[in-house]
């Protein structure tokens, strides 16, 4: 059973979805739902429980699939992608909880939902790149619904704007893949088997090229992430949190498995560029986080700002810096996931999410201003609160690098006192003060809702506090990608 | 006499086709020609399949190969699902289009085969004249006419410019075999007119650049339901011959030239010109001019996966030309689709997005088969091109969704539900399954012949 195990965390959403959308009722739906999310939740504890840390990959799985192109299909985890799995099916059983009252076509909802988490585990346990590609990709059918069915009111802008983007950098990718499959010395399309195979500096360049657009735009990397802002500002509740908590992440993971090992020389000769990317990224971000009168399209922006820490971390491609990435791809998911809930919650009860028109949820709503203060603080990067662990690493590694010029190092840390700044006046502004008028006689948080948050304010102390409960997973595949790949 | 036994699917055809024309004379009328039609198809296709590779017969002319096998599997299996599709349509005359379609499709299996350019020859003309009728089925209207006679002056021109090309490479290589790679090698600048006259004629009957600008008026003009069939089972049988025939003719540089010059003006002309259209049958009309740019692609890099490509093409091009023809052809006639045949609409998304080339549907794999042939054979230009303009085809198809979901303020069933016959639904419904279905069925995939990296 257990050599079965990532199949069955895969494909049990796959048959949650076509449940879904048979169900008699909506209530039958939505509740078939949460068991199916609560069981891939079972499964992946398990998974975290049964992981050996530091042993390579693990619950390998491999099966003929189209022998004439050489795809297999072909699954398994390591210490990187192990959180990043445990986080989708967290956040995926959460986005359904937060949307247990969708009134709009529920079956749908909740049977789209179930299909963009067969996507999105899929993309972190995928060693092939064919089936890498197909997960990658089927996430994009969903996600596009969700947006455009469920959406604000520029919804079907924002959605087609999603697609398009995404997968104009994906057939970067696919240019790419076909491209090392081509080569002489590559000649398979297995990820891990390609590792190492010394392919020729000038042939690494190219190909770099074309996974670099295809990843960049998922991140996204300054300039190529104008759809975010749209995509999140449009996006229901539920569709934010796991575009911001999963979504993004696939982009930076794709750089950690496939480019650092496939194309290391391309990786070092491009990380000053990156690393000048990633810092623009943070600066630009932040930026323009701090000029948003929107409260979502500020934690849109800063969902920019911090996937440049992810880029700054992967282009230094030292230990600490790889590590420090991982760190801040999950607790990102955790903090931004708790952001773009509490802004759906306080949007729902007041109708609005500028932040002039919203202050002092302190006082009318004290669970609900005490944990978005919390998620701020979080979010800034305060020592003790999982932020700070990535940033920390990512900053350190990037200095001790010799890839990344220091000047970038020092951009970048001014963007932590930029998050503070704009982190902070969203305390300000909404937490403190007296209530506006539109937060005069709401409601605090349901049960329900406080339900959702818990768990994601207790991984954001966990890991905070106890740094090793994420990086003894993360460490050691880190160091050695570091030492093998970059050679630093 | 035993070796014509490898013809008992073109003779399943032949009787299906002609007890269409006797129709009258069946216990009910069209619909039996049409079911009884798509039977036989179907038993064609089995049959095809269970024959598989045989040696040539006819002397040599006709070779029945990998090639032969799926392509002619491919024409067999899509005209019986057309045909299963037929039987329930609303449709006048059901049992002309039966026997037309039966016709066309005898002719393209033919074509699939032919290694000699007197049979193929008859084989495309045998193809395309039942076309010129289906094209022109709606007699009264005058749009229907214009683009029928349109189809049919432009279609015989080219057919003439191939015959001149053909007649050209007999003069000057002295045989009309092409049974093998470079048979047929005319030499100087004469040989080179007669290779591209001779492809050009090919090129046409694909709709592939610089010879498609007659594809949109006469699809335009024609009903959808016979603009479903014209476009998918013949691509197959053309991409086939023209696979076979690039092979067997070796004329210089010309000739890898004259497929990438078609490859990229069909790829930009045919997705940036999909674009503003409003009408679906000129929309996909455009649409099918792009795909066989993607088809030359590969058939230039002389691969057979342009094969596989067409095949796969064909069947989600087929299916959505069949909605169209059952919920209307402009785009917005699709309005609330969804809410008034939720099934359909969701098989529109997969169908759609095959087009595109999105994973898990089968037209990524066809995707992957041709750029990967391509990148081999060194056009990385042309596959930046061609990825490019996948992107850029995802926002016209998009545009077929668009009203099928999202249309706003759309009365449900304002004129009530129309019954359908079980027939198009389980049509669609097999296209469907087919496009999402196919890259998990490894055998289906493991037998087309191209579809190699």
């Amino acid at each position: 059973m257990a050599s079965h195990l990532l199949t069955a965390i895969v494909f049990v959403p796959l048959a949650g979805a076509v449940a879904c959308a048979l169900a008699p009722s909506a209530r039958a739906s939505r509740a078939l739902a949460l068991a199916v999310s609560g069981v891939v939740l079972a499964l992946a504890v398990w998974l975290v429980a049964a992981f050996e840390p530091g042993a390579g990959m693990q619950f390998v799985e491999r099966a003929r699939w189209i022998p004439q192109i050489g795809a297999e299909y072909h699954l398994g985890v390591d210490g990187i992608s192990l959180p990043m799995l445990a986080l989708s099916a967290l956040l995926t059983l959460l986005a359904v909880v937060a949307s247990w009252n969708v009134s709009e076509r529920p079956k749908t909802y909740f049977a789209l939902l179930m299909l963009l988490a067969v996507g999105m585990n899929g993309v972190f346990v995928a060693l092939d790149f064919v089936l890498f590609y197909v997960f990658w990709e089927l996430v994009l059918v969903p996600m596009y619904f969700l947006i455009a069915w469920w959406g604000g009111p520029r919804r079907q802008y924002a959605s087609i704007k999603f697609f398009l983007y995404t997968l104009f950098g994906s057939v970067f990718m696919l240019v790419g893949i076909i491209a090392l499959y081509l080569h002489p010395a590559g000649g398979t399309l297995d990820i891990t088997a390609l590792a190492g195979r010394g392919f020729p500096a000038q042939f690494q360049m190219w190909a770099f090229a074309a996974f670099f657009l295809g990843f960049a735009v998922k991140v996204p990397v300054f300039p190529l992430h104008t759809w975010l802002p749209d995509a999140h500002v449009e996006a229901p509740t539920a569709a934010s949190v796991l575009l911001a908590g999963i979504l993004l992440k696939m982009g930076t993971y794709g750089f950690i498995r496939v480019t650092l090992p496939i194309l290391p020389e391309a990786s070092r000769a491009w990380a000053p560029a990156v690393a000048a990317l990633a810092a623009v990224s943070i600066v630009y971000g932040a930026a323009l986080a701090f000029a948003q009168k929107d409260l979502k399209k500020l934690v849109a922006y800063s969902s920019v700002s911090h996937m440049g820490f992810v880029m700054l971390g992967i282009a230094a491609g030292t230990a600490e810096g790889i590590s420090g990435a991982v760190a801040v791809m999950f607790s990102h998911g955790v903090i931004t996931g708790m952001l773009f809930l509490l802004v759906g919650m306080v949007y729902e009860r007041t109708h609005t999410r500028m932040i002039e028109d919203v202050s002092g949820l302190s006082v009318q709503t004290p669970v609900a201003g005490g944990l978005l203060a919390f998620a701020s603080f979080a979010s800034l990067g305060l020592p003790g609160l999982s932020g700070f662990v990535g940033e920390f690493l990512s900053l350190l590694g990037a200095w001790k690098s010799e890839l990344v010029p220091a000047g970038w190092v020092v951009v970048s840390a001014v963007g932590v006192l930029l998050a503070a700044a704009y982190m902070l006046s969203v305390v300000q502004r909404v937490v403190l003060g007296e209530p506006s008028k539109a937060v005069a006689g709401i409601s605090d948080l349901s049960l329900r809702e406080v339900g959702v948050l818990v768990p994601l304010v207790a991984l954001t102390l966990v890991v905070g506090v106890w740094w090793d409960s994420l990086l003894r997973y993360v460490a050691p595949v880190a160091a050695e990608l570091a030492k093998r790949a970059v050679g630093s | 006499m035993t070796e014509l036994a490898v013809l008992l699917p073109e003779a399943l055809v032949i009787i299906g086709a002609l007890a269409a024309l006797f129709a009258e004379r069946l216990p009910g009328g069209d619909r039996t020609a049409a079911r009884l039609g798509s039977a036989l198809a179907f038993v064609a296709a089995l049959s095809v399949a269970a024959i598989g590779t045989a040696s040539p017969i006819a002397g040599g002319a006709l070779a029945y190969d990998a090639i032969a096998r799926d392509a002619r599997l491919a024409v067999a299996g899509l005209t019986a699902l057309y045909l299963l599709w037929l039987s329930g349509a609303d449709l006048e005359r059901v049992r002309e289009m039966a026997a037309f379609a039966l016709f066309a499709a005898l002719g393209g299996m033919l074509m699939a085969s032919a290694q000699d350019l007197m049979a193929l020859f008859i084989a495309i003309e045998l193809g395309t004249m039942p076309a010129y009728v289906m094209m022109g089925y709606e007699r009264g209207d005058a749009r229907t006419l214009e683009g029928s006679l349109k189809y049919y002056l432009l279609s015989m021109t080219t057919s003439l410019v191939m015959l001149y090309g053909f007649s050209l490479l007999f003069g000057l290589t002295g045989t009309t075999r092409f049974d093998h790679a470079g048979a047929l090698a005319p030499q100087g600048l004469l040989g080179a007119f007669a290779a591209v006259f001779a492809l050009a004629g090919l090129f046409a009957k694909l709709s592939a650049a610089p010879f498609h600008f007659w594809t949109p008026d006469a699809y335009a003009g024609a009903p959808a339901s016979a603009v479903a069939f014209v476009s998918t089972a013949p691509k197959i049988a053309g991409t086939a011959a023209l696979l076979r025939l690039a092979t067997g003719v070796s004329a210089g540089e010309v000739v890898p030239l004259f497929f990438g010059a078609a490859a990229l003006a069909s790829m930009l002309l045919g997705n940036l010109g999909a674009y503003p259209q409003r009408d679906i049958r000129r929309l996909m009309a455009y649409s099918g001019i792009a795909h066989s740019g993607y088809v030359l692609l590969a058939l230039g890099a002389g691969s057979a996966n342009g094969l596989a490509y067409a095949i796969i093409y064909a069947i989600p091009s087929l299916a959505v030309m069949l909605v169209a023809a059952e919920e209307g052809t402009a785009v917005d006639d699709w309005a609330g689709l969804v809410q008034r045949r939720p099934a359909v609409a969701w098989a529109l998304v997969a169908l759609l997005l095959s087009l595109v080339g999105v994973p898990p549907m089968v037209g990524f794999f066809g995707k992957l088969a041709v750029f990967g042939a391509a990148l081999d054979a060194g056009r990385t230009a042309l596959v930046v091109v061609a990825v490019l303009m996948s992107v850029v085809s995802a926002g016209y198809y998009f545009r077929l969704l668009r009203p099928a979901f999202f249309a706003e303020g759309v009365l449900e069933a304002a004129e009530g539900v129309q019954r359908r016959a079980w027939t198009s639904g389980a049509a669609i419904a097999i296209a469907t399954a087919l496009t999402l279905l196919l890259p998990l069925g490894l055998r289906a995939l493991q037998t087309l012949s191209g579809l190699r990296l």
